[in-house]
């Protein structure tokens, strides 16, 4: 009794015992307790206890851990046996180590590809120096049925934000300037990615100015910045400071700083900057009226987002206020008590590439939900690629238990033999990691030119991703060899030795749910596959509401100025041309224009249509292959015509149901006069497709009038490039100044799915390589299940048993496996691609056949691969396979 | 020369020990060291210097002599090696030839 109340804590003692080495375990025990006895007569147990358990503690260190005992042991002898054996293992059987090895590194490699590409994906933007205290201005806007998510604010919001919110240190804005035509000797060339951008870009963006001062580079009228590339392009050098480039054959701009090239993780790509003060509608006040500027704002160091979120959308509301009192006769309040509101949100600056997808963004942005998929795609390839390795190692572990046991007899600790089978599988790793390395390597500018971005290789060698490379290879390496690990090496060896477990074959419901997880992912992978493709099929097929075959669209009409209608006589005379229409509003340009309508003149907010106006001229319903449901087209012998109007479907429907033509619309053309413009509706024309196919088509009208921001020929079917031949000679003969650049409608509009294409041959191909994976594994089992059977097989031939008999015996197994594989990933498979589909407003029906294409794919692929191995062992000689032993 | 370099703390012990003569062992040498020096030492810092004295064959140490007051576990005593007497030898030798160095005035609080 009593010498339990003197004792320390139990588990303390245990504790030292276990990390202590024999050299010091008795004699510093022995007065640690002396120690604590003694404290146990001056303090109460618990602070004796505490102090015993922080001597213990003291104690957690090298010179009382390391072994003292036992210097002589030579464990690099055993390392390095470690690595003989599994050396002579690998070449023992080349064919199991090659699956192995390669089935890895395949894996590894698209791993490491993908990690590259969801790195680059996530690094958007955060490079900037103050990337943190960057925000995007969004506007969210309702009216009546117009409900707007823009990326873009009015011209006097962050100038009005600066002023009047403390947190707010400093903005800038950028807007498309579209593209500049740039002299180069006699040529002019398009520079095509130029924003008009305020003085303060420099302030918000970090981009190194090479040449230049970035503090006035964007002040004064008629300059420009430029990068570095556009320098070279034009000079030949970097440094041009101060010289100027002759734009559009007139004008000239002085440039006034040349940046670095935007590195690619940048949400906007231009080349070239023109300062926003020659613009004259740059600060134009208006806040419900035009929203159309990229607004950043740069808060203060230790600014609360929220907070300056509110305090912007006060300012809003007291800027709105008074004018909507003008505009409407409306109060705010009233306004607001109608259902309708102006929102600002923020958007971090790293979030702008991946997270939002508004109204107005400058470049096509990301998409984290591919991201997503990605990652999730890695995952389950590396989980193939593992668990392939675990099963054909644990189905070779019958032919190493006598190894085992002969180890276990000679006295190896079941630790040392773990020891053994993980060195062996990490090994195999480091192995297969290195050639993953290579295969990534190679076959980077594939990926790069698949995926569209410039993923550098140097990426693979950084610091982080080699830590990464490093921790994942030992991972895999510790988690593949682990279970054949612990499996061999519990063998009894007395069993083991007297050849009761020879056979490795009977133990395998593990190595059984490992291949269903296999299957059951790839037939997920097959089938995904499948119904992405469907969908980008049934984009490329669907009717869009015009025929964007054979349309050629031809651009610089804007500098041929009053040579544009000579240049649209002279095209038709061609042979190959059939029609000409004069517009740069087209379904798949990005000209576009945004206006609200009133069906009433007392301007109420719930009569306000906000619709697309695009202005055209009177070829080009025709030209575009529209399709009118009612009323007739613009004709130039109507005079009337210059205020009629043209509806598509979806802004009919906002008119009712009944006699929608000879309907009057309205719109503001003066804030200040409020001076209205009226139009009569003329026609109808269905509905076509003029953003994304994830949207639904948004109202249109069509207004007859000069445009002339491009100039779109329909060309006879026949020889196109004798046609274009024929357009481009008429056009030096008419334009010799200008270059003649021109693309065809439909190559466009593929361009507007490229990202959805891109990433659908990316699912392919590592839908693919999953299943080459799994299938590696699955020859490789199929190969030593054979193997195992030898004499059974050779017994049941002479016995009389046919080869297909003997072949659906062997095949019949996995088969088995494939079906429960299916069962389990059909579910998961409707799941996932259904809810793809659910974010395009225009997609086709997930069918049941596609997953029965998948599974029976599947089936077939696991057939080929099993019957193989089946066929070949059942068409051996039984006198061989008898003679095995 | 690596090998023959003694710490403060490590003389101390070594010197604990010689005091010790034949109970040298962890506890009564941490007993001995707070007692000359006046500093909290601890248990661990004490085995550690002797584990590392013992390698550098200044010290060589044999279980036994346990008592009732350490549930019943032995001691490991230690005692110093011819080794061990020289280096605290050469080290007093060291200090005694560098005293005599420093000039008188020093003690004496002169001014310069």
């Amino acid at each position: 009794m009593k010498q339990n109340q003197i004792a320390p804590p139990r588990w303390a003692l245990r504790f030292f015992k276990w990390f202590c080495n024999q050299h010091l375990a008795e004699a510093v025990l022995g007065d640690m307790l002396e120690l604590y006895i003694r404290r146990r007569k001056s303090m109460p147990k618990w602070k004796a206890d505490a102090l015993f358990v922080a001597n213990v503690i003291q104690f957690v260190q090298p010179f009382a851990i390391r072994g003292k005992s036992t210097p002589t042991l030579n464990t690099f002898d055993m390392y390095k046996n470690y690595f003989i054996i599994a050396w002579r293992t690998f070449l023992k059987s080349k064919g199991y180590s090659f699956i192995n090895i390669v089935g890895l590194a395949v894996g590894l490699s698209a791993c490491l590809l993908i990690g590259l590409y969801v790195k680059h994906e996530l690094s958007y933007d955060r490079f900037h120096e103050k990337a943190d205290r960057v925000y995007r201005v969004n506007m969210e806007l309702k009216f009546g049925d117009n409900h707007l998510n823009l990326a873009v604010a009015n011209p006097l919001f962050g100038e009005t934000a600066k002023i009047e919110i403390p947190q707010v240190e400093q903005t800038t804005r950028l807007q498309w300037y579209g593209s500049l035509l740039v002299k180069k000797g006699d040529e002019n060339i398009r520079e095509r990615n130029v924003a008009w951008a305020d003085s303060t870009l420099f302030d918000v963006f970090t981009l190194p100015m090479l040449w230049g001062n970035p503090a006035t580079a964007l002040r004064e009228p008629n300059s420009i910045v430029i990068t570095e590339s556009v320098a070279r392009k034009y000079f030949d050098r970097a440094d041009v400071l101060g010289e100027t480039l002759t734009i559009n054959n007139t004008e000239s701009r002085k440039i006034t700083g040349v940046i670095k090239d935007l590195p690619s993780n940048m949400h906007f790509q231009f080349t070239s900057f023109v300062p926003v003060v020659e613009r004259e509608d740059a600060l134009e006040p208006t806040w419900a009226g035009s929203q159309n500027w990229n607004t950043y704002l740069l808060l203060k160091p230790g600014a609360i987002e929220a907070e300056a979120t509110s305090l912007l959308n006060k300012m809003v509301d007291n800027h709105l206020g008074p004018e909507l009192k003008s505009i409407l006769g409306k109060t705010l309040n009233e306004f607001n008590s109608e259902g309708n509101f102006f929102k600002v949100s923020l958007t971090a600056l790293p979030d702008v590439y991946l997270r939002s997808s508004r109204i107005g963004e400058l470049f096509a942005s990301g998409n984290i939900q591919y991201v997503y998929i990605f990652s999730a795609i890695a995952a389950c390839i590396l989980i193939i690629a593992i668990i392939n390795f675990m099963n054909l190692a644990t189905a070779r572990s019958a032919k190493r238990a006598r190894e085992v046991g002969m180890r276990k007899v000679m006295g190896s600790m079941k630790s040392a033999l773990v020891g053994q089978f993980i060195t062996e599988s990490v090994l195999t790793c480091v192995v297969a990691m290195l050639l993953a390395v290579g295969i990534a390597i190679g076959i980077i500018p594939f990926f790069n030119e698949l995926i569209g971005k410039p993923i550098e290789i140097s990426l693979l060698f950084t610091p982080q991703v080699g830590g990464i490379v490093l921790v994942l290879t030992l991972l895999v390496g510790i988690l593949a060899g682990s279970y054949p690990a612990f499996y061999l090496s519990a063998f009894q060896p007395v069993s083991v030795l007297k050849g009761s477990k020879s056979s490795g074959g009977k133990r395998s419901v593990f190595r059984n749910v490992l291949v269903v997880f296999q299957f059951a992912a790839s037939v997920l992978l097959i089938a995904g596959t499948l119904i992405v493709f469907r969908q980008l099929q049934f984009i490329q097929q669907k009717d869009v509401g015009y025929n964007r075959s054979q349309l050629l669209t031809l651009y610089n009409i804007d500098k041929l100025g009053n040579r544009t209608e000579s240049m649209k006589t002279s095209l038709l005379q061609i042979t190959g041309v059939d029609k000409v229409t004069v517009t740069g509003y087209l379904p798949v340009n990005f000209y576009r224009s945004n206006e609200s309508f009133f069906t009433s003149p007392s301007l109420e907010v719930k009569d306000m249509i906000s619709m697309q106006k695009w202005t055209v001229d009177d070829d080009y319903v025709q030209t575009m292959g529209m399709q009118l449901l009612e009323g007739r087209n613009f004709s130039r012998d109507i005079a009337a015509d210059t205020s009629g109007i043209i509806l598509n479907e979806s802004a009919a429907k906002f008119l009712g149901t009944d006699q929608i033509l000879e309907k009057k619309l309205y719109r503001l053309v003066n804030e200040q006069t409020k001076a209205l413009k009226e139009y009569r509706v003329i026609g109808i024309v269905k509905d076509f497709n003029f953003s994304s196919m994830r949207e639904q088509v948004k109202p249109l009208a069509f207004i007859t009038g000069l445009n002339d921001g491009g100039m779109t020929v329909r060309l006879h079917a026949g020889d196109l490039t004798q046609s274009v031949a024929a357009i481009e000679t008429k056009w030096k003969s008419i334009a010799s100044d200008l270059p003649f650049e021109y693309s065809f409608l439909d190559a466009d509009f593929d361009q507007l799915y490229k990202g959805e294409r891109q990433s659908g041959n990316l699912i392919t191909y590592f839908a693919t390589l999953s299943i080459i994976i799994s299938c590696l594994g699955l020859f490789g089992l199929a190969t030593f299940m054979a193997e195992q059977r030898t004499k059974e097989i050779g017994i049941r031939k002479v016995m009389g048993a046919s080869v297909s008999g003997i072949t659906t015996l062997l095949s019949k197994d996995f088969l088995k496996l494939v079906v429960i594989a299916v069962v389990i990933a059909i579910p998961a498979a409707w799941y996932f691609t259904s809810q793809w589909l659910q974010s395009f407003a225009y997609h086709t029906e997930l069918e049941w056949w596609i997953f029965a294409v998948a599974s029976v794919l599947a089936l077939i692929i696991a057939l080929l691969t099993v019957s193989v191995q089946a066929i070949k062992a059942a068409v051996q000689n039984p006198v061989n396979s008898l003679r095995v032993e | 020369m690596k090998g023959t370099y003694l710490g403060e703390f490590e003389e101390l012990v070594l010197l604990s020990v010689g005091i010790l003569f034949d109970d040298a062992y962890g506890l009564a040498i941490v007993d001995e060291l707070e007692k000359q020096t006046g500093r909290t030492i601890m248990i661990s810092s004490a085995h550690k210097a002797l584990v590392r004295l013992e390698e550098k064959g200044y010290l060589k140490s044999k279980l036994g002599g346990s008592t009732e007051t350490r549930g019943g576990r032995d001691k490991r005593l230690y005692q110093l090696t011819q080794a061990g007497k020289k280096v605290l030898a050469e080290s007093r030798e060291l200090r005694n030839e560098m005293w005599k160095q420093v000039p008188k005035i020093v003690w004496e609080g002169g001014k310069l």
